[in-house]
């Protein structure tokens, strides 16, 4: 990583450091932090056939359903 | 728009041919997720100490087999345990090992 | 007709609107810069019909339309974050026109003053500490007849434990590289973990931190992350930076 030449906000231009690791934000960083939360996708699964959408297993219901079922504290 | 394309809904293509293993692959990782916590339950029982050597011999022993059972079943479709966890968002990853 | 809105990218002070030339808009607009007592709001027009309420709940569940907005956010944030101090706003705050884009700048004037005190000649920097991948679980075929019942439970018993004692002393190394980074910048935040399927990484992710960080202090902050790196090769360590302050501009929400 290159050293930076900083002239000083009171007139000339500021030359940022090189950034680390790459230029770009990863998309995921970005999203957290322009959306305000942390990203999250549905778990939700869709079985199709020849392009066609034929079901939608909804998982978090099935899952938390079993979970809580099973790990019931006696 | 690499990045975007990696995200969801899942989508579990499947056509004529590939549907029996993609729908097995579905039910193996739900009996995989019950049998899991059959057994955190099963240690939970043990450690609580309210089982005789006789229930705790025969929980192992069909847990085991239990075990060797989703074995047999994971290599008829030469299937990991990786290959069945589902990624669940917020609820972690659905097995947890 | 279709409406237009003003959308905002982020408010700065000091900014010389000269910078901002050739520094592509969202929507192919135009940026211009909103002024009011001493903050500069920089915006661009987008259409409503694609940026209004009901365009935005459509088009947020469209991951590549987030993505392309999203860059072409932080593109104009980036530039206007490296000429003057800049409170970065969210993705898709749309005022109707520019009374609006002042009114606004008006009723969160002294926050966000201090918001650009805090940011002034800062930049966030990222880092992630990941548990290493897990070696692959044997896939060994348990022997029916090795031990019974019992020994098989205490096997699975001391492998759960084994688990616990591994999560519970990456925790720990996740809160000392917080605490050793916290205390080398001007703030520092932990943000939620990371779905795995976004970041394309299967291993836990232990601690999601941004720090604000002196711009002549990154290289030395850099550093300090590789040392800790290296005293702790039971974990991954990742830096990324710098970065314009997204995590630290945030005005409490109206």
């Amino acid at each position: 990583m290159t050293s930076t030449l900083d002239v000083g906000a009171s007139g000339g231009t500021t030359v940022e450091p090189e950034p680390v690791h790459g230029r770009q934000i990863a998309l995921v960083d970005l999203l957290d932090r322009l959306l305000g939360v942390g990203v999250v996708l549905a778990g939700d699964v869709v079985i199709s056939l020849a392009g066609v959408d034929l079901v939608q297993v909804r998982l978090h219901a099935l899952i938390s359903t079993i979970r809580s079922d099973m790990v019931e504290p006696r | 728009m690499s990045e975007a394309h990696r995200l969801f809904p899942q989508r579990l293509e499947t056509d004529a041919e590939s549907v029996e293993r993609d729908l097995f692959k579905l039910v193996l990782t739900i009996i995989e997720l019950v049998r899991q916590l059959m057994e955190k339950q099963a240690l939970r029982r043990v450690d609580e100490g309210d089982l005789t050597d006789e229930q705790i011999e025969g929980l192992g022993t069909g847990l085991m087999h239990l075990e060797q059972a989703m074995e047999d079943l994971k290599s008829r479709y030469d299937l990991t345990t990786a290959d069945l966890n589902i990624d669940l968002g917020p609820l972690g990853p659905l097995l947890s090992e | 007709m279709t409406e237009s809105g003003r959308y905002l990218y982020a408010i700065a002070r000091g900014l010389d609107p000269s910078v901002l030339a050739g520094v592509p808009a969202l929507a192919g607009g135009r940026l211009e810069v909103v002024e009011h007592r001493g903050l500069e709001a920089v915006v661009s027009t987008v259409d409503l019909e694609e940026y209004g309420e009901d365009g935005l709940r459509r088009n947020l569940e469209d991951l590549a339309w987030l993505e392309e907005v999203a860059r072409g956010h932080d593109t104009v944030v980036q530039a206007v974050a490296t000429h003057a101090p800049a409170a970065p706003l969210r993705l898709a705050t749309i005022c109707l026109d520019d009374d609006g884009v002042r009114e606004r700048l008006d009723s969160s004037h002294d926050a966000l003053e201090e918001v650009l005190d805090r940011v002034e000649g800062r930049r966030e920097w990222s880092v992630k500490v990941f548990a290493r991948p897990r070696p692959a679980p044997q896939q060994a075929v348990p022997q029916p007849t090795t031990g019974g019942g019992a020994a098989y439970l205490q096997r699975k018993k001391a492998e759960s434990q084994a688990r616990e004692a591994d999560e519970s002393s990456a925790a720990v190394v996740a809160d000392e590289v917080h605490e050793r980074l916290a205390v080398r910048s001007v703030a520092g935040r932990r943000l939620a973990p990371q779905d795995p399927r976004l970041t394309g990484r299967s291993e836990t992710m232990l601690h999601n931190g941004a720090y604000l960080v002196e711009v002549d202090e990154g290289d030395a902050f850099a550093a300090l992350v590789d040392e800790l790196a290296s005293a702790h090769p039971e974990v991954t360590v990742e830096c990324h930076g710098p970065w314009p302050p997204y995590s630290f501009a945030t005005l409490e929400q109206q």
